[in-house]
């Protein structure tokens, strides 16, 4: 779990040209959207949802589920674990 | 039409421009045939949260369009227009990469947003809260022409009372190995500073951003009072083009000899460059001459660089030896006339008078 933490902050870094900010400035339980975390917006959720898709074939089939996923690069990890062992 | 004020510049080149205080002071050199801006420290402009999802030429657009809109103390324009001949290269090109690459699957949505022409009118509009009218003109080498013609006459009629007006075009890795094949510039790397000696066809590659404030309210911090914009496609030789400036010069109340100092489009391309020399020795003759591309490159705005002289030379009143074409003018500069050509097609003309 921890490497795929690991690799999923390089991956939004880069995604998300977050330039100023390094995997150990994240912490992986902090909310990615709104105040108090990364700050993220609509227009990252959706560039993290292509994430998904093209670098683990995870495709969110309930947009409804989008809050619980991506609430944290840990939420997603978990997610990610789980669909992969499925 | 009525007289409009040009109050504000904002120009980002491969000169230092972006800095309004200085006016030319040291040119820079260069020895390659591509020339690329020179690029502020955005976070001076740019909010950090915004900057990080820009890619260079919206970061270029936004920061021109942000000094320009500081120089002229204006917080939100009647009107913002652009013109671009190719719009936001790169993220064109790194969207239609990803669409080939991915067959046509996970398309992200930051290049697509990205890669339109009209990005940069739509985030300067977005940033500033500005819902006025929004337009992005795209007609190759009088797009910048066309959209300051378009502000013009929206406050000609009464629709705004002042704009903001842009220029912009980048020139990619890609861009340049396709424009070379084209035969657009030359064969052998020169210095740029060479251009006009070098002899030989086609010229060296731009790029920029340079915006513009305009107000129908003069004043004291004014650049120029700008009189008319006019262009033209494909004139039948060099005299219907000496005898398009006659009457664009006359429809304005000047006639050749009442023009002080002329911003020619010179871009060291042999054959292109003929129709400045038939204007320099017949029409023009009596005028100062001025050229700008060896340190700015041809691009399809590049009339925008040379408007920005124009105007820095009007409030001035200064011609730096680095633009001249032959000697400096004798007295005040009253009337500027800049003409430009894009690959002997697109004609575009100003005139400036000074405040």
């Amino acid at each position: 779990m921890e490497e795929l933490i690991n690799k999923l902050k390089a991956e939004i870094i880069e995604v998300l040209n977050l330039e100023d900010i390094s995997p150990g400035d994240i912490d992986a339980e902090s909310p990615l959207f709104g105040e108090g975390g990364l700050g993220l917006d609509s227009i990252d959720a959706l560039e993290l949802i292509v994430l998904l898709e093209k670098n683990y074939e995870i495709k969110i089939e309930n947009p409804q589920d989008g809050k619980t996923i991506f609430f944290s690069i840990k939420s997603m990890a978990e997610y990610i674990t789980e669909h992969q062992a499925a | 039409m009525m007289d409009v004020y040009i109050k504000g510049l904002g120009n980002i080149s491969p000169q230092n421009t972006a800095d309004n205080s200085q006016f030319l002071d040291k040119i820079v050199e260069y020895d390659q045939n591509n020339l690329q801006v020179i690029h502020p420290v955005y976070k001076d402009h740019i909010s950090p949260i915004k900057l990080r999802r820009m890619s260079r030429m919206i970061k270029m657009g936004i920061a021109a369009s942000s000094i320009c809109l500081d120089d002229a103390g204006i917080t939100n324009p009647g009107a913002i227009i652009t013109g671009t001949g190719f719009g936001c290269t790169g993220d064109t090109e790194k969207f239609l990469y990803a669409m080939v690459e991915n067959d046509e699957q996970y398309l992200t949505p930051t290049a697509f947003m990205q890669s339109t022409h009209n990005t940069i009118s739509g985030q300067i509009a977005i940033m500033l809260g500005c819902k006025s009218y929004n337009s992005t003109y795209v007609n190759r080498g009088s797009c910048f022409e066309a959209a300051f013609q378009d502000a013009m006459m929206l406050i000609n009629e009464g629709e705004a009372n002042d704009a903001l007006i842009g220029g912009f075009d980048e020139c990619t890795d890609k861009h340049y190995i396709i424009t070379s094949r084209l035969g657009y510039w030359k064969d052998r790397d020169i210095k740029n500073t060479d251009l006009y000696t070098a002899g030989s066809s086609g010229s060296i590659s731009g790029e920029g951003a340079s915006f513009f404030a305009i107000s129908k309210d003069g004043g004291s911090n004014s650049y120029a009072k700008i009189k008319a914009v006019n262009h033209f496609y494909k004139p039948d030789g060099f005299e219907e083009v000496e005898r398009r400036i006659q009457s664009f010069l006359e429809a304005n109340g000047h006639n050749p000899d009442s023009v002080d100092l002329v911003v020619n489009g010179l871009n060291g391309d042999e054959e292109g460059d003929l129709v400045y020399h038939h204007l320099m020795k017949g029409a023009l003759k009596s005028s100062t001459h001025t050229c700008y591309k060896h340190l700015c490159g041809e691009y399809d705005v590049a009339s925008a660089f040379g408007l920005w002289l124009a105007c820095k030379i009007l409030k001035t009143q200064t011609v730096p030896e680095s633009v001249r074409v032959g000697n400096a003018p004798a007295g005040q500069i009253n009337t500027v006339l800049v003409y430009n050509h894009f690959k002997s097609s697109y004609h575009g003309l100003f005139l400036l008078e000074s405040c």
